[in-house]
C-alpha cells in the first residue's frame, strides 16, 4: 500500500485517476458531473491551480541554478530551441487544420496545441531514458511549449469584467515579495500569505489568468539546486521545512486530483474538428517541429548534447507530444463551457496516444532501456558527426 | 382544448394525404392576418442544389402563408466566405424571398465566421448575441459557440427584461437533441436552461444535428432542432423517450405562427411534404 502510495505520488498518477473518474461520471450522469465540475472549476482551475504551476516554476528556476539541470544557460540552448521548433510546428498544424475545415471559431484555440504535460514527460522519460541528460532535454521541451501557452492565455482570460489600476496589486506583490527576500525569510509562507491574495487579485481583475498569479512572486521563495529528472515529493534541502516543495507536495497532489477530475470529464461523443486539429498538432506537428528545429540549429553551428543522438531525439519527440493536462488546462481557459470546448477537451485527452507511440519508437529504435546490450557496434547515430 | 386541436390537426393531415391531395397543400398552420409568422433554417449554407429547392420550396409556401421573417439557426454559410460566397450560399437561394421583404435573423453556427454578425442581411447589428421583440414575441439570439460569462450576464439582464408573453430562444448547438452525430450538448444545458426555466422561456430552436426533430416538453420548454435546410445526416435520429417527432430522410425547413396564446409550427420536407405539425399552448403567468 505505501508503495502503491509512493509510486501515484512520484508519478502523478491522481490526476489520471481523477480524470479517469471524471470521464466515466460524465458519460453516465452528464448533469450531474458538469453542474458539480462547473461549481468547482473556479476553485480548482482558478485557485488550486495557481499552486499547482508555481510548484512547477519553482522546479524549473531551480534546475537553473548552479548544479542543476540547466547550468550554466548554454546546456539549455538547444532543448529551448527543439522546445520553441516543437510549438511552432503544433500550432502550424492546428491552424492549418482549423482552416482546411472551415471552422475558424476554433482559430483563437491555437494555445491548446502548445501545451505539453510535463508530468507524462516526465513518466515517459524515466520509463525510457530512467536518468540522465535526455530526460532533463526532454523536460525543457515541454516547458518550453507550456510557457508559450500560458503567456498566450493570459490574454484569453474569460474574465466578465476588467478593472483598471489591477496591475498595480501585481507590482505590489512583487514588492513585497523582494522585501522579504531581502529580509532572508526562508519560510514560503509569508510570500504566500502577504503577496500570493495581491498577485492573486490583481491577476483577476486585470483580466490575466489567475492561475498565472504566484508566478511573479516564485523567482523570490528560498530554493537550492535540483535536476530536473527529480521532479518528485520532496527530498534533501527542498524536504527543509518552510521550503516551497515540502509544503505543497501533497497539497499540489490534491490539486492534480481535482485538475483532473473538473477538466477531463468528456463526453464520449464530443468529438469533432476541434478534437482532430488538436490530436494531429500534437502528435505529428509537435515532434516534427522538434526534429525540423534541432536539425536546422545543429547545422547552423548550435553544439549538441554529448549524450543524445537522433534516435533518442526521435523518442523525445514523441514523449513531448501528449498535451493532456496542460492542453486540458489550456483549454479551459481559452474556451468557455461548450462545444469547442468538449470537443478540444476530447482531444486534449486523445493526445495520451503520444506516450505508447514514444515507446513503440524507443522499442523500435532501440533506445534508452530497450537498447540492445549484444551489439558490439553503437547503434545511435550523432546529431552531428564529429561532434558527439 | 389543446389536445382537440392537436387531434383535428393531425386527422386534417392524414384525412387530406389519403383523399390524394398533395401533401404540399396541406397546411395546418392557421394563417391569421394578424399573428407573427416565420420560418426557421438551419444548417443550410451549403450553396448546393438541395439548399436551393429548399429555399424554393420556402418560396413556394410564402406565397400562401406569407411569413416576414426567417429565423437562421447557425450554419448559414459553409466553406469559403468571400462576398462571392454570401451570392451563392445565401442572396441567391433566399433571392425571392429577400426581394419580398423577409427579413433574416442569423445566429452563428460553428462554420460560420464571428465577422459575419456585421453582414447586413443577417440582421445581427454587429453582435454575436441579440435581441428582438416582434408584437408579443421576444426572440434571444445566442452564440452557443462562445457562451462566456458576459453572454450569459447579458441573457440573463435580457431575460428578466423581457415583458412579452412569448419567449423564444434560438442558438446553433442544441440542448436537447437526439442526433446520433452530435446529440445534446450537455455543458450548455447546465448553463442555459435554469435561466430558461427561471425566466419562463416557451420555446427554443437549435440546428447543427442535421435533422428535424421536435422533444418532448423539458422543465415546460418546447424544443425544436432544425438543422437541415442545406446539410443531411440521413438516418442520423436516434430516437430516444424524448423524442416527440422527427424527420432525417431529406432536407427540411419550419414554418411557425404565433397567435395569442399558442405557436402553430410546421416542419415540411424539400418536396414540399408535411413531416411533422402541431401546436405549442402557452400557459398564460399567472
Amino acid at each position: 500500500m505505501t508503495r502503491a502510495w509512493t509510486l501515484a505520488l512520484e508519478y502523478y498518477l491522481l490526476l489520471p485517476l481523477g480524470g479517469v473518474i471524471a470521464v466515466i461520471w460524465a458519460n453516465t450522469a452528464g448533469d450531474g458531473y458538469f453542474r458539480v465540475a462547473q461549481a468547482l472549476a473556479f476553485a480548482v482551475n482558478d485557485i488550486g491551480l495557481a499552486f499547482g504551476l508555481a510548484y512547477v516554476a519553482q522546479e524549473v528556476i531551480e534546475a537553473t541554478l548552479p548544479g542543476g539541470a540547466f547550468h550554466p544557460w548554454r546546456r539549455a540552448i538547444l532543448p529551448v530551441i527543439a522546445g520553441a521548433g516543437g510549438t511552432i510546428g503544433a500550432v502550424a498544424v492546428y491552424i492549418t487544420y482549423i482552416h482546411t475545415a472551415d471552422e475558424l471559431v476554433l482559430r483563437q484555440g491555437w494555445p491548446i496545441a502548445c501545451g505539453a504535460d510535463i508530468f507524462l514527460c516526465l513518466a515517459l522519460g524515466r520509463i525510457v531514458f530512467r536518468r540522465g541528460v535526455a530526460i532533463s532535454f526532454l523536460m525543457l521541451v515541454a516547458i518550453v511549449g507550456d510557457v508559450v501557452g500560458l503567456a498566450a492565455i493570459s490574454r484569453h482570460r474569460l474574465a466578465a469584467t476588467v478593472h483598471p489600476g489591477a496591475g498595480g496589486l501585481i507590482i505590489a506583490a512583487i514588492a513585497i515579495s523582494i522585501a522579504l527576500r531581502q529580509s532572508r525569510v526562508r519560510s514560503t509562507w509569508p510570500y504566500l500569505s502577504l503577496a500570493g491574495p495581491l498577485a492573486w487579485l490583481g491577476c483577476y481583475w486585470a483580466g490575466v489568468h489567475p492561475a498565472l498569479s504566484l508566478l511573479p512572486i516564485v523567482p523570490f521563495f528560498s530554493r537550492s539546486a535540483r535536476s530536473l529528472d527529480e521532479f518528485a515529493p520532496s527530498r534533501g534541502a527542498h524536504g527543509a521545512a518552510g521550503h516551497f516543495e515540502s509544503t505543497f507536495a501533497y497539497p499540489v497532489q490534491g490539486v492534480a486530483f481535482f485538475f483532473g477530475l473538473v477538466n477531463a470529464g468528456v463526453l464520449l461523443h464530443g468529438f469533432d474538428t476541434g478534437t482532430w486539429a488538436v490530436l494531429a498538432a500534437s502528435l505529428a506537428g509537435r515532434p516534427l517541429g522538434i526534429l525540423a528545429a534541432v536539425l536546422l540549429a545543429v547545422t547552423s553551428g548550435v553544439a549538441p548534447p554529448r549524450d543524445i543522438g537522433w534516435r533518442d531525439l526521435i523518442v523525445i519527440a514523441f514523449a513531448a507530444s501528449p498535451g493532456v493536462a496542460f492542453s486540458l488546462f489550456l483549454a479551459s481557459a481559452v474556451f468557455p463551457d461548450g462545444p469547442l470546448l468538449v470537443e478540444t477537451r476530447v482531444g486534449a485527452i486523445a493526445t495520451i496516444a503520444g506516450a505508447p507511440l514514444a515507446l513503440a519508437a524507443a522499442r523500435l529504435l532501440r533506445v534508452g532501456r530497450f537498447v540492445d546490450r549484444r551489439a558490439t557496434q553503437p547503434v545511435q547515430t550523432p546529431l552531428m558527426d564529429g561532434r558527439a | 382544448m389543446r389536445l382537440l386541436r392537436l387531434i383535428v390537426a393531425a386527422l386534417a393531415v392524414t384525412a387530406l394525404a389519403r383523399s390524394g391531395f398533395h401533401a404540399q397543400e396541406l397546411s395546418t398552420l392557421p394563417n391569421r392576418p394578424d399573428s407573427l409568422k416565420f420560418a426557421a433554417i438551419g444548417d443550410n449554407g451549403t450553396g448546393d442544389q438541395p439548399e436551393y429547392d429548399v429555399a424554393n420550396q420556402m418560396e413556394r409556401w410564402h406565397r400562401r402563408f406569407p411569413f416576414d421573417m426567417v429565423i437562421m439557426l447557425g450554419d448559414n454559410l459553409y466553406g469559403s466566405q468571400r462576398a462571392a460566397d454570401f451570392v451563392q450560399k445565401f442572396e441567391r437561394p433566399y433571392m425571392p424571398l429577400l426581394a419580398a421583404g423577409v427579413k433574416f435573423y442569423a445566429s452563428l453556427g460553428n462554420h460560420d465566421k464571428t465577422s459575419n454578425d456585421t453582414y447586413q442581411p443577417f440582421n445581427m447589428g454587429g453582435e454575436r448575441y441579440y435581441t428582438y421583440t416582434r408584437g408579443n414575441v421576444r426572440f434571444l439570439v445566442l452564440d452557443s459557440n462562445y457562451l462566456d460569462p458576459r453572454q450569459l450576464a447579458w441573457l440573463e439582464s435580457a431575460l428578466r427584461d423581457a415583458r412579452e408573453a412569448w419567449k423564444i430562444a434560438y442558438f446553433h448547438h442544441p440542448i436537447y437533441s437526439d442526433g446520433g452525430r452530435h446529440g445534446s450538448e450537455i455543458e450548455l444545458r447546465v448553463k442555459l436552461e435554469p435561466l430558461f426555466v427561471k425566466f419562463g422561456v416557451n420555446v427554443v430552436y437549435s440546428g447543427h444535428d442535421h435533422i428535424y426533430e421536435r422533444l418532448k416538453p423539458q422543465k415546460g420548454i418546447y424544443y425544436f432542432v432544425s438543422g437541415a435546410a442545406g446539410e443531411l445526416r440521413k438516418g442520423d435520429l436516434k430516437r430516444s423517450i424524448n423524442t416527440a417527432a422527427g424527420f432525417d430522410q431529406d432536407r427540411s425547413f419550419m414554418l411557425n405562427e404565433i397567435a395569442g396564446d399558442d405557436l402553430f409550427f410546421q416542419a415540411i420536407s424539400r418536396t414540399g411534404e408535411t413531416v411533422d405539425a402541431g401546436v405549442i399552448h402557452r400557459e398564460s403567468q399567472p
